[in-house]
């Protein structure tokens, strides 16, 4: 897949560095760390370069003091063994690092949650409750006309979604990209990207962020043609609010955006609620979607994969030996407070930023992690999509990406070490 | 080299015409031998005198896999909790009924002595997340059908006039690029019609944008699929799906596949007439006639059964509409990916409820009055009629009438008096069943080495105790080998492997990509390259499954 056989460039990379996953980076391997110089952003050619190296020299650590992989994983082995739930965290995977850490969170009796899932499980919360009418990228790319941005920029997590999915060149359908209309709700976001090619600005509704449910019950009153009775909703004119809701009205495909973790936790369910109660209404006479934005840091390969595999979606515990779900009472830092579990493995190979909790006794990261403290076992495994193949699910949920090898290295990736450790605790059962 | 010896059971295997007679099968290396050569040793003899045996059943649409699937999953904790699967020392933890987790579905399914079962809605784009989920399937065969019609790019040809070559070369591309065994269309043309805020389209009716009917598409890909050889017809679902009078439009679609083979799913849903009070009625009669005089007519039932189901379609138009009858009151609907869509909505057919109870009594008015057993398939369109541990119930239904009439007293009686189930006598027997669900749907998908038990198919053989009560019977049977490994003994998974994925590889030429490439570059959100899926990704995928390729006859 390089452009000429002599080259040291690899073209139609995808990224695993966001949630947007594009797949239009050229990546120079012919450094000591990889470099993109195609496509790509500040966080993909930061994250290439970090752990784009083959980490040479790069040992698994027991206490403190270098291990085999062997003895690290039968250590690992031995803990979980001894525990009555450990929790599995962090879950910053590939689909296959987390197929293998499923299976070993099965025969260990534990718990597996991601980094963001207490964001997480109230987003599911409202699948749960009432469903969804959603869209994907490239239906955006090609369908949308009025695009509102609720309490988030998006670029500041997924910097090439206005680049990518609004003012592209062309679009199969009408309006040209170059007139589409953007809105954003709430303020302190960056805008700048939702300035369109030839100048012109977005609209911004400036209020405070955290009231976003106000916000949203306004629009949705007025889509229901519901009396609202304040002059100025939010310290905005009523007449903006009611040209809003018109324009939602009369846009053919208008799109609805947002990222969970940027709503205030608590009003993660209810400003997601309050988004779909509006695309609904829309629905009655046009066609409106929401579109929901994550996947960083593969948290919809842990998602996906939990829940097809047992059925529920994370924070499920398998201590009984059947699957129980309860996304409150699972959540990592409520166990470790009131002692339900004793032991947190930390797996990450997709993140060498965000440090694991203290009580992480066992940590299975890239070698660039810096650690606060030194944990009880220390595994360095390799990344995906820069040691070796995988996938990787987009935000949106509309594809799965293939991740490629671009960088060799004498780490174990996190299924392979996953996988050793499921086969030691068989042993220590047998 | 393991050789296993199965001696003395009642072979039932309807492709080589065995019906009921005592033989004994050797098996050696996972395939079926005729006798053993000198120096062979038996490791493992089974005496299986007077019980009967078949090939493994094969459910050829039964949707365990892929993103509205695990939407469904993620969208009904409640229908987990009272279903656990838990752990053993071979089998992992997991649950579901309606909408089970992939271990629960492949142990569940094997211990039903089922071992294979394909997934009739893959959306291309989204053909790795399907295949994923189907590698974390255990034990069965899995493979797929990619969804066409209301893809933008065909719409596209088809506005632009291309040459049938050209839509036939497209459609082979889609067939490699992910991995599947066959095509389906899902309400032609309507997924796309949906996104304009069209809200219905008859088979006449044009896309707005398009100005493509659903005739056409039914017309250009039956063509496409018969011309590459594909072994399976294209997979119909047809227009209106679930609407009071549709059955005119499933009638004029067989018209429109104009004797081409052609295969209509769940086609208990697509047979409803208008007449009486209520105007909804069965079309039953109308349907099986037809399929009875078109023998290019193949089509699966979708038989409903009662209790709680979710219903997943890539059929968004209809699942929108749907979602007003929502229970419990919630839905997902999606576009997805100028490709399709698809919709989930979970649903409780009631027997003291007319419609539902008139659809149960469709389905079976249908099984019944069909003649050709080759030509009429045992589904429930997992989960969307019902979940597939159903099937021995439904089994139960079809082969035993005073049972069925029985069932028939306690349904609405307005629903009951609308049906002429009672007039029908016929039960299907043992080898009918072993047709409906082993030998037919293995030659309809063209596994040559699949569904039967003659000497070099591959060893997926089921044992079961003859019992007047086809229900326990089949909901449990005594052995079920897997490619020759015991996989399966009295109903409990005894040992987990990992099955293989069968696709077809039609030729073509690869020139398509010439004009596949740019599009994908100007309007897609990945690049061409990305969306392929090659045979090393696809075991991947897979989990280590297997690539099996299946032959294609070219026609053209």
């Amino acid at each position: 897949m390089t452009n000429e056989a002599s080259s040291t460039v690899v073209t139609e990379v995808a990224c695993p560095f966001c949630g947007l996953a594009c797949d239009d980076l050229s990546v120079d391997t012919a450094g000591e760390a990889l470099a993109v110089v195609g496509g790509g952003c500040a966080k993909a050619q930061a994250g290439f370069a970090r752990l784009g190296v083959s980490h040479d020299g790069a040992s698994a650590r027991v206490g403190g003091q270098p291990a085999s992989l062997e003895v690290a994983c039968a250590e690992v082995a031995r803990r979980v063994k001894a525990s009555a739930q450990p929790v599995f965290a962090g879950m910053a995977l590939d689909v296959s690092g987390m197929r293998e850490v499923m299976e070993l969170a099965d025969a260990a009796g534990g718990v597996v949650d991601h980094l963001y899932s207490e964001i997480g499980w109230r987003s599911t919360r409202v699948v749960q409750d009432v469903g969804y009418v959603t869209t994907t990228l490239a239906e955006v790319k090609n369908r949308a006309d009025l695009i509102v941005l609720v309490g988030t920029d998006v670029v500041s997590k997924a910097s090439r979604f206005f680049e990518r999915y609004v003012w592209n060149d062309e679009a199969m359908f009408e309006p040209a990209p170059a007139a589409r209309r953007i809105v954003y709700l709430g303020g302190g976001l960056n805008t700048a990207a939702g300035q369109s090619p030839d100048g012109r600005a977005p609209e911004v509704f400036d209020f405070d962020r955290a009231r976003m449910p106000e916000a949203l019950s306004t629009l949705n009153a007025l889509l229901a043609k519901q009396p609202v009775s304040e002059a100025a909703p939010l310290g905005i004119e009523l007449a903006r609010w009611q040209a809003l809701a018109d324009a939602l009205r009369a846009a053919k495909y208008s799109v609805l955006v947002w990222i969970a973790g940027d709503f205030e936790p608590s009003q993660v369910d209810l400003n997601i609620n309050a988004i779909m109660s509006a695309v609904r209404t829309l629905n009655v006479s046009t066609r409106s979607n929401g579109l929901g934005l994550g996947g960083a840091d593969g948290e919809l390969n842990a998602s996906m994969v939990h829940a097809w595999q047992t059925g529920y979606p994370m924070r499920t515990s398998f201590a009984s030996g059947i699957p129980l779900y309860d996304p409150v009472h699972n959540g990592t830092a409520r166990l470790v407070e009131q002692g339900e579990t004793d032991t947190v493995v930390w797996i990450s190979a997709l993140n060498d930023k965000t440090p694991p909790p203290p009580e992480a006794k066992v940590v299975i990261a890239p070698p660039t992690l810096k650690l606060e403290h030194e944990p009880e076992v220390f595994i360095p495994v390799s990344t995906p999509g820069v040691h070796h193949v995988g996938h990787f699910f987009r935000g949106d949920k509309g594809a799965a990406l293939p991740l490629r090898a671009l960088r060799a290295t004498r780490l174990p990736s996190a299924a392979k070490v996953a996988a050793a450790i499921t086969a030691q605790l068989k042993e220590v059962s047998a | 080299m393991s050789v296993i010896k199965l001696t003395g059971g009642r072979v039932i295997d309807p492709a080589n015409g065995i019906n009921d007679q005592v033989r004994d099968i050797y098996v050696k290396d996972g395939r079926i031998v005729a006798a053993l050569a000198d120096g062979d040793k038996v490791s493992a003899e089974y005496n299986v005198s007077g019980r009967v045996v078949m090939s493994g059943a094969i459910d050829m649409h039964t949707h365990i896999g892929g993103g509205k699937v695990n939407i469904a999953r993620e969208m009904l904790p409640e229908d987990h909790r009272g279903d656990p699967v838990a752990r053993t020392e071979i089998t992992r933890s997991s649950c579901g009924y309606c909408a089970p987790g992939t271990l629960a579905a492949g142990y569940r399914y094997a211990e039903m002595g089922y071992t294979s079962c394909f997934e009739p809605a893959i959306i291309p784009m989204n053909a790795r997340q399907a295949h994923m989920e189907m590698g974390d399937t255990p034990i069965i065969d899995t493979g797929g059908y990619a969804m066409l019609g209301s893809d933008d790019f065909l719409l596209r040809m088809l506005v632009a006039n291309e040459d049938q070559k050209s839509i036939n070369d497209y459609v082979a591309w889609i067939l490699h690029s992910t991995q599947t065994l066959g095509i389906k269309v899902v309400n032609p043309g309507g997924i796309s019609a949906f996104k304009f805020n069209q809200r219905k389209l008859d088979l006449d009716e044009q896309n707005a944008y398009y100005g493509v009917t659903p005739r056409r598409i039914i017309q250009t890909l039956t063509r496409a699929v018969h011309e590459l050889g594909v072994p399976h017809p294209l997979h119909v679902h047809a227009s209106n799906l679930g609407v009071a009078g549709n059955v005119d439009t499933t009638l004029a679609t067989m018209e429109a596949a104009e004797g081409r083979p052609i295969h209509m799913t769940h086609i208990q849903f697509h047979s409803y007439g208008t007449e009486g009070d209520r105007k909804f009625s069965s079309g039953a009669a109308r349907i099986a006639e037809a399929i009875n005089r078109h023998k290019n007519v193949s089509a699966d039932v979708g038989q409903v059964l009662f209790g709680q189901t979710v219903t997943a379609s890539g059929d968004n138009m209809s699942q929108y509409r749907n979602a007003a009858f929502a229970s419990p009151k919630k839905s997902a609907v999606m576009d997805i990916e100028m490709e399709a869509g698809c919709g989930v909505v979970p649903f409780k057919y009631k027997d003291q409820n007319f419609v539902n109870a008139l659809q149960w009594a469709i389905g079976l008015e249908i099984f019944l009055m069909v003649d050709d057993p080759w030509r009429i398939f045992l589904t429930t369109d997992h989960p969307n009629g019902a979940p597939f541990t159903t099937y021995p119930h439904l089994i139960k239904l079809l082969t035993d009438r005073s049972f069925r009439n029985a069932m028939l007293d306690t349904i609405n009686p307005d629903a009951k008096a609308m049906s002429n189930l009672a007039a029908l006598e016929r039960e299907y027997s043992l080898y009918e069943i072993a047709i409906m669900t082993r030998a037919a749907p293995a030659r309809i998908l063209g596994l040559t080495d699949r569904g039967h038990l003659a000497p070099g198919a591959a060893a997926d053989i089921v044992v079961y105790t003859e019992n007047a009560d086809r229900e326990r019977m089949f909901e449990k049977p005594d052995l079920v080998f897997k490619d020759g490994e015991l996989v399966v003994r009295d109903g409990k998974v005894v040992k987990v492997v990992r099955g293989n994925t069968h696709v077809v590889k039609p030729e073509f030429d690869r020139g398509i990509e010439k004009k596949i490439e740019p599009y994908f570059r100007r309007f897609h959100s990945v690049r061409m390259n990305n969306f392929k899926i090659s045979d090393d990704e696809l075991c991947e995928c897979g989990g280590g499954s297997k690539l099996i390729p299946h032959a294609c006859g070219k026609r053209s």
